[in-house]
């Protein structure tokens, strides 16, 4: 058992105070199911706890013309259920539904599944193959940082620890974007993944691929986008020869990245074929 | 791409020790003069239902109602030994020893019984016990528990099934090792996406030899069970170890099926009456289990025209198995 001074304020300003006064040994608490292992395995010992779960700015999903913007509280069943996410963004809709169990949905947040920046995160990749942006809060104000930028190596953040995310925001995808996001993993339910592929796809009435966005998940200590393969694809007709080249390329490129390990040779053709896969489904989709 | 196939598996299994292995159950009943009854065993129920069916035995029995009953099972410090809780022998065993009981406490109030009602062919059904010539002459159960009582007659009756075989001939191995042998079948269908390893099993038929079903809802949930185990032992359970310290050791690494890796299960008893068993029963545990990773395995053997040797048949190893090279780990 440890023990810490537990908060939790209602107010978005008190929080960023409390965080701001005890930085170097407070975490923040939100649906607490990667914190409370963490704890129990004694893997962290704070002095503080802040849970931001009972602010209501931290919440909430809400639209402009331009972007959508959810809350970073957000738990991944009100991803799931929510009718704005499923027309703007089905991708995120399915990633939340692939998430744990029901219980772990129910208190799991994305704030806290991009915070912990685990290799294995299954809404990580997919955020990052929407560009989106967090909106991070502290005593000094506000910012926006491009996802990309914000994990630092594999469980790090990039901010600074008096800052919190508020917020998520994404801008609409332009009409005729199709998603796709895919899970491989050792079983249907509770299981971390052992793959993942988001996709964002745009072509022109020719079949042109306009756009492509790519990111492989549980495959690099930090998910991004795999822009060689992009390029490779980028401005032509997807033909069953290019997309065998590309799965090619893409084991290629991840193996640059992590080296050879004991998953490689299974990871490595696997990979390639499931970006192929789950491509060309989208391709014939529309 | 995705190839689906059809496997079998098949098994017997020898139910209880055999080999002259001391295999015995003990069994106790105690009759309040409420005609309340209370059974001992040692028998432990962890989910397959024995409690459920001994109370069903001593209702039968007595003819009684099985709410009439309270079960102590499994505390040392009260019930008697009934030998371990394994080798598929529960019903077997401990139902038998349940019978030999009940049918000793029953003669015991039946010379009750047959003292007061004048009567001696009597019949203890669904709580009464009467003259089969001439059913005005009846008493309650209860009344007759309370005149018993009075009486000073026993009210505690403990018996014990000896289930142990004789051994096989030393020099040959031959000869009839077990009190009976329990047999299955299961069908096993599979998709295997050739492409990731990933084997899906679509269906399971099974069907089963349990003597006789004394209590078919259980049977079946066994079985179901039981394949959902036999699942898991062959696609997913594996004990990873590195320096000696066991890298799979809680349920979030070690991994088991969840109710959605769960395919459509049918399930089918067949009813050969066991002559030894109680009321023709036999044991279900086990032999639910036994023939599901060999079913699915040839099943895969029947997609991919490859048999796998390394179990689990997991997403690496199928894997391997159709690009022919070894498995890294
Ligand atoms: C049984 C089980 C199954 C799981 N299955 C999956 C799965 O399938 N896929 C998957 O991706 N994950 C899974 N997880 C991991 C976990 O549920 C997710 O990572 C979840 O998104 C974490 O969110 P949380 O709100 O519970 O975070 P918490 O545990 O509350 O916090 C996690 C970390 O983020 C920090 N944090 C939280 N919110 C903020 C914020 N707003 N700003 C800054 N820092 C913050 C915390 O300080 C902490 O370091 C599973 C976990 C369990 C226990």
């Amino acid at each position: 058992m440890q023990s810490y001074e537990y908060y939790a304020p209602r107010s978005l300003p008190d929080a960023l105070e409390y965080l701001a006064e005890n930085a170097k040994n407070c975490r923040i608490i939100a649906g607490g199911t990667d914190l409370i292992p963490a704890l129990r395995n004694e893997d962290i010992h704070p002095a503080f706890l802040l849970n931001i779960m009972e602010i209501a700015e931290v919440g909430g999903i809400s639209e402009t013309e331009q972007t959508v913007r959810i809350g970073a509280i957000t738990t991944f069943n009100d991803l799931a259920e929510s009718g704005l996410i499923r027309k703007e963004f089905p991708i995120l809709s399915e990633m939340a539904l692939s998430v744990g169990g029901p219980q772990t949905r129910n208190r799991g947040t994305i704030g806290g599944n991009i915070a912990s920046a685990a290799p294995a995160a299954d809404g990580l990749p997919v955020f990052l193959s929407l560009d989106a942006e967090v909106e991070l809060s502290s005593r000094r104000g506000k910012r926006n940082l491009p996802l990309n930028e914000a994990i630092a190596k594999a469980w790090t953040p990039a901010w600074g620890n008096d800052e919190l995310i508020t917020a998520i925001r994404i801008k609409k995808l332009p009409s005729g974007t199709r998603t796709a996001f895919y899970k491989l993993a050792r079983r249907q339910a509770m299981a971390r993944s052992r793959m993942t592929i988001s996709l964002i796809l745009r072509r022109d009435p020719a079949g042109i691929i306009e756009e492509l966005r790519f990111v492989p998940g549980s495959v690099m200590p930090v998910p991004r986008r795999m822009e060689e393969i992009e390029k490779l694809l980028t401005g032509k007709v997807p033909t069953d020869e290019l997309l065998d080249q590309a799965a090619r390329a893409v084991g290629e490129e991840m193996v640059k990245v992590t080296g050879i390990r004991w998953s490689t040779g299974y990871k490595k053709p696997v990979l390639g074929n499931l970006f192929r896969i789950v491509l060309s489904q989208l391709i014939t989709a529309g | 791409m995705k190839k689906r196939g059809i496997g079998y598996g098949s098994m017997f299994y020898g139910l209880g020790y055999g080999f002259s292995r001391t295999d015995i159950a003990s069994a106790t009943l105690e009759i309040s003069q409420d005609g309340s009854i209370i059974a001992r065993s040692g028998e432990v129920d962890y989910g397959q239902g024995s409690d459920t069916v001994f109370c069903q035995i001593i209702a039968e029995e007595l003819g009684v109602d099985y709410s009439a009953i309270k079960l102590i099972t499994a505390d040392t410090d009260v019930t008697p030994d009934s030998g371990p809780t394994s080798a598929s022998r529960l019903t077997f065993v401990g139902g038998n020893a349940f019978i030999k009981t009940s049918r000793s406490l029953k003669k015991i109030l039946n010379g009750v019984a047959e003292d007061i009602l004048g009567a001696s062919d009597l019949v203890f059904r669904e709580g009464m016990v009467f003259s089969r010539s001439a059913p005005e002459k009846s008493i309650s159960f209860k009344k007759l528990a309370g005149r018993a009582y009075a009486r000073g007659v026993p009210a505690v009756v403990t018996e014990w099934y000896n289930n142990t075989t004789q051994d096989v001939d030393p020099e040959t191995g031959q000869g009839d090792a077990y009190a009976t042998y329990c047999w299955a079948t299961q069908m096993a269908e599979v998709e295997v996406d050739t492409e990731t390893g990933r084997v899906e099993v679509l269906r399971i038929v099974a069907v089963t030899d349990v003597g006789k079903a004394l209590n078919p809802l259980n049977c079946e949930a066994q079985i179901e069970g039981g394949v959902v185990q036999g699942l898991g032992y062959a696609l997913e359970e594996e004990i990873k170890e590195e320096g000696g310290y066991v890298k799979t050791g809680t349920l979030g690494e070690y991994m088991i099926p969840t109710s959605l890796d769960i395919p459509t299960i049918e399930v089918h008893l067949l009813e050969v009456t066991e002559p030894k068993g109680p009321y023709g029963a036999k044991g279900v545990g086990e032999p639910a289990l036994i023939p599901t990773p060999p079913a699915v395995l040839n099943a895969v053997r029947d997609a991919l025209g490859l048999r796998i040797h390394k179990l689990p048949a997991n997403l690496e190893n199928v894997y391997h198995l159709i690009n022919g090279a070894e498995a890294g780990n």
